[in-house]
């Protein structure tokens, strides 16, 4: 069982709290989707809590044969839909296949939510980030590569790398403080 | 905070934690405020790398709040998930069809035969008589219906996912609840 069928089946059964870290985990994704229909950032909040709370609502109900993430996905979809119809305003985007709105980058419209300063704020993350890894020791730059752009599990990278699953844990550990370092540096929060 | 910890954190950002250790993570994320601030940074770095940076501001962003206090008069679940499994759906015998296409093709050679007949005695006055002829079939085919719940896990799947997806729809488009025509069944 994956960790996020374990947090559900922990609200299923009660456990408020675990529903807070499947919105800290995916509020993130979510509003990049829900802003593929809903340009305005106070708005894309609204409908994302909107879709949160749906979910939340509807969670007796979910039975995991697809991942949860791929359920709150639809959730948001809809939940965006029906907020632009409700507010007499069409779909942008019903012509376009749900599962590409994730990746709906050149959409004029996005430009609204994408202001000068946020996508400043952006690229200089970004820059950041890939800074950070470049600057990394080769195993700890490959682990995190890994990881984050082919999706392997610890295991598998263990076994690519060739090492105890325990460094391949502390290896990405280790990446992650480096780039939280580059990050609060951008972000002027320097310790 | 522990450097122990904060790879704990890391982790679960992974989602590759079991066991005790997954128990402990989110432990430290309910109660320390700082786990939890580690988690929405490794979380948003993360996020940054896979490009969902739309939401990217000053700080990572931090929507359980307004959530969780919007939730606060929700009521907690109770129901253990296996008793969810059991939920039955109605569904027809797997047979209905082929009784009902064949009762439906008999109900309309008989109107028909009916109808030549009624035509040939006295021309079209009596047509209302086939109409009453075609209507008697449905009745009897109704009231030999079972309640079947759905044997195959696969469909009863499909069926609740379009449930779902339906009920997202319903808002805005002006159908039918699709509780109207499927509904859950209180018997096990």
């Amino acid at each position: 069982m994956n960790v996020d069928q374990e947090l559900v089946q922990r609200v299923q059964a009660g456990d408020k709290k675990a529903f807070d870290l499947l919105i800290m985990k995916y509020q993130q994704r979510i509003i990049h989707v829900i802003t593929g229909f809903v340009h305005d950032p106070v708005e894309a909040m609204d409908v994302a809590q909107e879709a949160f709370i749906k979910a939340y609502r509807a969670l007796p109900n979910f039975r995991g044969d697809s991942a949860f993430y791929t359920w709150l996905y639809r959730i948001a979809i809809n939940t965006s839909k029906n907020h632009l119809t409700a507010s007499s305003r069409r779909p942008p985007m019903s012509d376009v296949d749900a599962m590409d709105a994730t990746n709906y980058y050149d959409a004029p419209e996005l430009k609204e939510f994408e202001t000068p300063e946020n996508s400043l704020m952006c690229v200089e993350l970004e820059e950041a980030i890939q800074q950070a890894i470049e600057d990394l020791p080769e195993d700890t730059a490959t682990a995190i590569k890994l990881r984050e752009f082919e999706g392997m599990s610890y295991e598998e990278i263990a076994e690519a790398m060739d090492c105890p699953i325990g460094t391949v844990r502390s290896r990405i550990f280790r990446a992650r403080e480096a780039i939280d370092k580059q990050v609060k540096s951008v972000m002027g929060e320097e310790e | 905070m522990a450097i122990n910890h904060l790879e704990l954190v890391s982790a679960l950002v992974d989602g590759q934690l079991t066991g005790s250790e997954l128990e402990q993570a989110l432990e430290l994320i309910n109660n320390d405020s700082s786990a939890r601030e580690a988690f929405m940074r490794y979380q948003q770095a993360s996020d940054i790398l896979h490009g969902y940076t739309r939401s990217i501001n000053q700080r990572p962003l931090d929507l359980t709040f307004r959530i969780s206090t919007a939730l606060d008069n929700e009521p907690a679940y109770t129901i253990a998930t296996e008793t969810k499994s059991t939920a039955k759906l109605f569904r027809f015998p797997d047979n209905f069809w082929k009784q009902a296409t064949g009762l439906a093709m008999a109900a309309s050679v008989g109107a028909l035969a009916v109808v030549g007949v009624v035509q040939q005695q006295s021309g079209f006055d009596n047509m209302p008589v086939a109409s009453v002829v075609a209507n008697e079939a449905p009745a009897t085919m109704i009231s030999q219906s079972n309640r079947w719940t759905v044997a195959e896990p696969e469909v009863e799947d499909r069926l609740n996912n379009y449930l779902v997806d339906h009920n997202e729809y319903v808002g805005t488009s002006g159908m039918f609840s699709y509780g109207r025509v499927v509904s859950y069944g209180t018997e096990r």
